[in-house]
């Protein structure tokens, strides 16, 4: 929440923000010793994904804790990344200074939303252990690293920087670093063990993720390593303007001070997204502005009476100025696919589901929701699941009970999706974790230590329906594993015990083996359907074979259906049985009459994904008898397909399409809201 | 006593019709099956010619459908077929032998001993023959006796051997092998005037101790639980041979009230050669729910299985007398459960000087 550090903004000194963090360490993480040594570990590791992420580079992190002085409880923190390095004019800056560079006044989502960050370690290590914080950084067109101890100096707010230098950053190998940011700080903490923890701190930000390759080293020397299982890098978020709807009054009336703009109506165009030319103008109606003010001239009441008209409060012409949504390409959600390999790398079992929500908006703010559940496996069946939240692909770890993300889960009835919960509330019990993601440009929490989301109705409510619909696919994949395991049987009761029943009878009465397709379609009576979908090393695809055996006694026609991640772009390749696209993401075979006995076999591959991205096919059919293994179409579910698909082109086209007037077109730089990708699926866990 | 032994061909034409019946389903179109008396309380009923309890007319179709009992008709077959090897080179095994044996027989294998030991059952019951005919022997090991009593055993080698269950034998008594039949033992003699069967082997030993069976003149039987057949076997030979009353002295709790009627009327699992096991004249002299109360036994409360025994036996076409009726449902209402040697809180000798004469007084054997 930037509230706490705007207030320290606007209203004091820089000088007092120092004091102030002095007293209030316990808002910023560093209340207790094993949890300042997680927060320290937070801010580095946060910095690090931050800065490879803007810099497009793969990061790889190495966490270093040993212990120095156990009865003084000093322990040695080194977080060493591949990132684009720090110039060394920034040095200083970026760990020596509160509140540095521009995240406040950005709306998009980021994870260091806070921009105290790494400064508050360098305090931290200062104020426990006198000891200064050696950074080493390089970046890719200097030959040598800088070197610098950075220590704070609370009162004046100012870095203090002693030992700086140049060097040779020789890498264990011996070769010299090309990039990269190295901190060594030493501090009073303590290192602990289990549910909070730092291992369990850096175990959630490889899941969330997945695109990292994370190391890190105990203070026991033991090595926990989390492979990087994706080279896909977060989608690059746009930064845009702050939404009307979202606008405090305080956050107005700097806006308005510190305006460059020629008047009142430049000023709404380019200073807010959502506002359309006649927004503009309903807008200035509504606060009864001239669009032609000058800045200087808005003050006092008139910032109210704009306030007002933002919030729909004052009216134009009766109705509140039509605004449009904020663009939503300023978040980064993981997307489904990725959670699935981040869960699955970290969490061994039987069965993920990954759900990512459109965005939305709530308060002018763009957010979007995602989910995961992971189950089966190792996990123990008889304790709650273990709830991961996530804010902005930032672990949160403490106040669990308090949090938005757990009520969430908390509201809906497990039981009837396959896990315990005693009474249809509280934390479901079973072998199974569930995560949740919010990605939004402005996260609540419910206090400053920013480890429990606050309540927000219009995010409770995305966040429950995700958790529903989750809980659906889970209770789809048991049913259907229960399914299985029945046409699993009968499959080897026909091919394995009958021909044996058949051959040792036979053989004891000294008699001919008898014939046996008459007992096996009595035994079956039914249509069943075996799929598989593999991935193949060799051609890097993914193969799926579909087959359908009629072991009944009649003629039997269907159609068959399979889903396929279209969204993320896969391609059908080798389908030589035809058929065509029924929907996003959905293919159909219209087959030829099946004999009794017969049985027909589809095959076909999918391109344009990687090992693990598609590990189970949803079978569906249309016909008039029961296919065992295969679910009957609902066509309800096409609808809702095709209706997703029409929203989503829509969406693209209707990007602002009512503006005209006195000012130039290109005076209002909206940014393009692209269709995000691998947004939802319709079956679950098949994503 | 006329031998039920069938001949070893007599009982490969009767397994024979066993696998006929699957084959001749097969050839048909239809899924395998093998047809079996159902073998639960709701088919059990009192045969007046024969005094005992014997399956009804319910039949049970086992068919290939599902792969449970698919593979429970292949197991039947591959245990045929076992037996047949063993009736064509004159072997025998163990139940226990075949179990392990199965191990080899791939989808035929056995699950469980419980499982082999079933289906040897199965077997006995559609053939109707024994499953010494099979030659099938127990794991389970038969009962001790002591007392004045003479029989014969043919030992390993072929030998006849005379032997006195009380001066030839040591404080253990005479062990009761396996097979009690004709060609293995004969009833000589005996000085005797009842037998008693005794559940616990604590006061099995308590009454040799105390010398109960030359005060009282009887011959003592220790039933281990439960009793194997060939301790049902041979009770019934003795009450049949000698004409001797059998009194049978239990715990008293609802599991001792099945181990009487599997001895007097036939267990339900073997109800297809209850003519052969039961002993009908057997006496139930304790302990039962009113010694609880006239002799204030230190006693134990019903558990929830206890009381789900008791219930499932008030529906028991064997407890149907009313005697029975009476005994459990006072021991419903009493809610209590006493052991035999509860009754030493009297000391080490109220058993045998006091119970046991007060209770045979009651039947006329003291």
């Amino acid at each position: 929440m930037a509230g706490i550090a705007q207030k320290l903004a606007s209203n004091q000194k820089q000088v007092a923000i120092s004091e102030f963090f002095e007293k209030n360490k316990h808002f910023l993480g560093f209340d207790s010793l094993a949890r300042s040594l997680i927060t320290a570990v937070k801010e580095a590791v946060d910095n690090a994904l931050d800065a490879c992420e803007e810099a497009r580079i793969l990061p790889t992190i190495r966490i270093q804790i040993s212990k120095i002085d156990t009865k003084k409880d000093i322990i040695r923190l080194v977080v060493e990344d591949n990132g684009p390095g720090i110039p060394q004019k920034s040095i200083e800056k970026v760990f020596g200074q509160l509140l540095f560079g521009s995240r406040f006044h950005a709306i998009r989502q980021s994870r260091g939303q806070q921009g105290i960050g790494i400064t508050g370690v360098v305090m931290y290590c200062q104020l426990t252990t006198g000891r200064t914080t050696h950074v080493r950084s390089k970046i890719a067109t200097e030959p040598t690293a800088a070197v610098v101890d950075i220590g704070l100096d609370t009162r004046k707010n100012k870095a203090t920087k002693a030992n700086a230098g140049r060097e040779i950053w020789y890498q264990e190998d011996g070769s010299s670093k090309e990039h990269g940011t190295e901190v060594t700080a030493e501090m009073k903490a303590k290192y602990q063990k289990g549910r909070q923890s730092v291992w369990q701190y850096l175990r959630m930000t490889s899941i969330v993720n997945p695109h990292a390759e994370i190391t890190f080293i105990d203070p026991e020397g033991v090595t926990h390593h989390w492979n990087r299982v994706t080279e896909r890098l977060p989608t690059k978020v746009e930064s845009i303007k702050p939404h009307p709807h979202g606008i405090e009054l305080g956050q107005l009336q700097r806006m308005v001070s510190e305006s460059k703009d020629l008047n009142l109506n430049h000023f709404l165009l380019n200073n807010f997204s959502g506002v359309t030319n006649r927004a503009r103008k309903e807008l200035c109606k509504a606060a009864e502005l001239e669009g032609t003010r000058k800045m200087k001239t808005i003050k006092g009441d008139d910032i109210r009476h704009l306030l007002e008209a933002f919030q729909g409060e004052r009216l134009c012409d009766g109705s509140p100025a039509k605004l449009l949504k904020p663009p939503t390409n300023c978040l980064s959600p993981i997307e489904e696919m990725l959670i699935k390999k981040g869960l699955s790398k970290t969490i061994d079992s039987r069965f993920v589901t990954t759900l990512t929500r459109v965005p939305s908006v709530t308060q002018g703010n763009p957010f979007q929701v995602e989910v995961g559940l992971i189950f089966g496996g190792s996990m123990a069946s008889d304790k709650p699941v273990e709830v991961l939240r996530f804010a902005n692909r930032v672990p949160l770890m403490y106040q669990q009970g308090g949090c938005l993300l757990t009520k969430a889960i908390e509201s809906v009835d497990w039981r009837q999706y396959g896990l315990e919960q005693a009474g249809g509330k509280g934390v479901p019990k079973g072998p199974a974790a569930i995560l949740v993601h919010l990605a939004s440009t402005n996260v609540q929490f419910t206090s400053e230590a920013k480890e429990a989301l606050a309540d927000n109705g219009e995010v409770m409510e995305e966040a429950r329906k995700a958790m529903l619909e989750m809980g659906r696919g889970l209770r789809k994949h048991l049913e259907k594993k229960k399914k299985m395991a029945k046409t699993k049987e009968k499959f080897e009761l026909i091919n394995d015990i009958l021909p044996a029943i058949a051959e040792k009878s036979a053989h004891i009465l000294d008699r001919p083996v008898p014939e046996l397709a008459g007992s096996i379609t009595k035994i079956m009576s039914a249509v069943i359907c075996e799929s598989t979908t593999v991935w193949n090393k060799e051609t890097k695809q993914t193969d799926i074979e579909i087959k359908l055996f009629n072991y009944t006694s009649r003629v039997r026609a269907y159609t068959i259906l399979a889903t396929w991640p279209e969204k993320a772009g896969a391609k059908i390749i080798g389908n030589k049985t035809g058929g065509r696209k029924e929907a996003l993401g959905v293919w159909a075979w219209k087959l030829d009459a099946l004999q009794p006995g017969e049985q027909v076999k589809i095959n076909y591959s999918l391109t344009g994904l990687e090992r693990g991205d598609w590990t189970e096919t949803e079978i569906l059919f249309r016909g008039s008898q029961d296919v065992i293994g295969a679910t009957k179409m609902d066509e309800k579910f096409l609808e809702e397909i095709r209706r997703q698909e029409k929203l989503q082109s829509e969406e693209a086209v209707v990007e602002d399409s009512s503006a005209s007037g006195e000012i130039a077109q290109e005076a209002i730089p909206e940014p393009i809201v692209a269709a995000p990708e691998g947004q939802r699926t319709l079956f679950g866990g098949d994503a | 006593m006329m031998s039920r032994m069938h001949s070893p061909e007599e009982t490969k034409a009767a397994m024979h019709e066993v696998v006929a019946e699957m084959y001749d389903r097969i050839v048909k179109g239809e899924p395998p099956t093998m047809t079996l008396p159902v073998r639960t309380k709701t088919n059990i009923g009192f045969d007046q010619k024969l005094g005992v309890y014997k399956y009804g007319k319910k039949k049970s179709v086992r068919d290939a459908t599902s792969l449970g009992s698919a593979k429970q008709l292949l197991r039947a077959l591959h245990v045929v077929e076992f037996i047949e090897e063993m009736l064509d080179a004159g072997k025998s095994s163990t139940l226990r032998e075949m179990y392990y044996i199965s191990e080899a027989w791939g989808l035929g294998k056995f699950g469980s001993q419980n499982e082999s030991n079933n289906l040897a059952e199965d077997l006995e019951i559609v053939t109707k023959c024994l499953r010494e005919d099979f030659k099938l022997r127990p794991e389970e090991d038969g009962a001790r006796m002591i007392g004045n009593l003479t029989l014969r055993e043919r030992n390993r080698r072929g030998e006849w051997m005379r032997i006195n269950a009380r001066d030839d034998v040591g404080d253990s008594g005479y062990g009761v092998p396996y097979n009690v039949e004709l060609e293995k033992i004969e009833l000589l003699e005996h000085d005797i005037d009842f037998i008693m069967a005794i559940e616990t082997g604590g006061m099995f030993d308590r009454l040799i101790e105390n010398g109960f069976d030359e005060d009282f003149r009887c011959g003592l039987l220790h039933l281990k639980g439960q009793p194997a057949r060939s301790t049902r076997r041979i009770m019934k030979r003795m009450s049949e041979e000698w004409d001797l009353p059998v009194v049978v002295f239990l715990d008293g709790d609802p599991w001792s009230f099945r181990i009487f009627a599997s001895i007097a009327y036939g267990a339900i699992k073997t109800a297809h050669i209850s003519e052969y096991l039961a002993t009908p004249s057997a006496t139930y002299l304790g302990i039962t729910a009113d010694d609880i109360v006239a002799y204030d036994l230190p006693s134990d409360d019903l558990s929830k299985k206890d009381i789900e025994a008791l219930n499932a036996e008030l529906s028991d076409p064997r407890f149907a007398d009313s005697w029975w009726q009476e005994q459990i449902n006072m021991m419903l209402e009493l809610g209590k459960k006493a052991e035999q040697q509860s009754l030493a809180k009297y000391g080490l000798d109220f058993v045998t000087e006091t119970y046991l004469p007060e209770k045979l007084n009651e039947l006329g054997l003291a």
